[in-house]
């Protein structure tokens, strides 16, 4: 295969699934500005790689790997003063209660946007993958390199915080 | 089945996660127990409100075409090396970085006809440098991300048969940015990895044979800088592509009295 064909490849492949890279950098990063470097970065080295990824694999997978994995670099050395696996109770509780009655969507979906963001990043990325990008939980463990148990409790952890979160704040009484 | 069973696999149930013969016990359950049945309500409460396209990001306009030009040309006017890094398959790097190090170091021993000394360090430049290239395949940096040297530490517990030296040297603008395992010279060695500035650097670590210190030696290969010493019983080797003079300061603050 010449240069042209590989990148008329990569591009075919790779470059529709900018969404969901874009999507789990901003979660991850939680900025535009961070989450667009992270992209670039990540398709780069996604594109010197793309000869070790194998027709018929797990397209998304493996460019969602790559994306988690340069987020998580990133995330070491942006902010040293936030360490990464501390669950940030100050913003929890900084969660102001919403109006009972206001369940208009938009409402709702900054309320549940702010709820998702104050979660560790390793339940972060969990929630994500599955509720967002709709990964299996096998998908999931590959991503984040950690077995398939491990995505079950991080995933059940993070979705009883969420529940805390979301009745305290919103007034969902069947949470 | 008991309630914290059931709870600990409500999550998979309600995601379809498990095979039938899973799942016929925890529905049992849930028929009988009031309390668990309140639980599954609740995380399918949680799914209404994760189920909405709009609290996905979307992906900036400019983004699209920014990454697209940012791609290297097809055929890009580079000098050979750069150029077969950027678009070679990946595992030819290590391979024939390996081979031409084997050859200059083999070759040279020969003639001197020594079989043990720089020869073997010959090899494991090689190796350091292989598995330092390999580590930034962006699959395989971190088994520890963490900046906290006393996380990475005892990480590292259990896993190898040693205990390295885990540092942050953060205020001399060397970031721990955290650790794995890997195989360097047939046995599991530890590899801390630092930011210098955009710069990545790995530090393997591994017990030495003696416990005495040894002089600072530098191999430079193809771009990569490698830095050896001996101190304290263990063996460092220090690879990046920052200049020497940088692997030497971390060097130099690996040294310090403890």
């Amino acid at each position: 295969m010449n240069d042209e064909q590989t990148r008329a490849r990569f591009e075919g492949l790779m470059v529709p699934l900018m969404d969901d890279a874009y999507n789990l950098a901003r979660w991850l990063m939680k900025n535009e500005e961070d989450a667009e470097d992270v992209v670039q970065e990540s398709y780069l080295k996604a594109f010197r790689f793309f000869a070790g990824f194998h027709t018929g694999a797990n397209a998304r997978g493996w460019l969602l790997q790559i994306v988690r994995n340069t987020c998580y670099t990133a995330l070491g050395a942006r902010n040293r003063q936030e360490p990464l696996f501390e669950l940030e109770i100050g913003q929890i509780e900084d969660t102001a209660p919403g109006p009972r009655a206001n369940l208009e969507t938009k409402a709702t979906v900054e309320m549940v946007r702010e709820a998702i963001s104050t979660l560790p990043v390793e339940y972060r990325e969990v929630v994500v993958l599955r509720e967002l990008e709709g990964l299996a939980y096998k998908e999931i463990a590959e991503v984040v390199g950690i077995p398939i148990g491990t995505v079950m409790s991080r995933l059940s952890r993070a979705r009883d915080q969420l529940c805390l979160i979301l009745r305290d704040g919103e007034g969902n009484p069947q949470l | 089945m008991k309630c914290e069973e059931c709870q600990d696999f409500i999550d998979a149930y309600v995601d379809n996660e498990l095979d039938t013969a899973a799942v016929i016990p925890i529905r049992r359950h849930l028929r009988d127990c009031p309390k668990c049945r309140q639980l599954l309500e609740a995380r399918k409460g949680l799914r209404t409100l994760l189920d909405q396209p709009q609290l996905r990001f979307d992906v900036p306009a400019s983004l699209r075409a920014k990454v697209l030009s940012a791609l290297p040309a097809a055929s890009p006017d580079r000098k050979p090396w750069v150029q077969t890094r950027t678009v070679a398959p990946w595992f030819l790097v290590p391979l024939a970085l390996a081979a031409a190090l084997v050859l200059v170091f083999g070759l040279a021993f020969l003639r001197k006809g020594g079989v043990r000394g720089p020869s073997q360090d010959g090899t494991l430049v090689a190796q350091v440098i292989s598995s330092h290239v390999r580590s930034l395949l962006a699959t395989h940096l971190l088994d520890v991300p963490s900046t906290d040297q006393h996380t990475v530490k005892p990480w590292f517990a259990g896993k190898l048969e040693f205990s390295p030296p885990v540092q942050d040297f953060a205020e001399h603008g060397f970031s721990l940015i955290g650790g794995r395992l890997d195989y360097v010279d047939g046995r599991e060695v530890a590899a801390l990895v630092y930011r210098r500035k955009q710069h990545l650097i790995n530090l393997f670590i591994w017990p030495s044979e003696s416990n005495r210190a040894t002089a600072l030696q530098n191999f430079t290969e193809n771009g990569y800088n490698t830095l050896h010493w001996d101190q304290r019983g263990f063996s460092f080797w220090a690879v990046s592509d920052v200049q020497t003079e940088d692997l030497r300061a971390l060097a130099a603050l690996e040294m310090q009295p403890l």
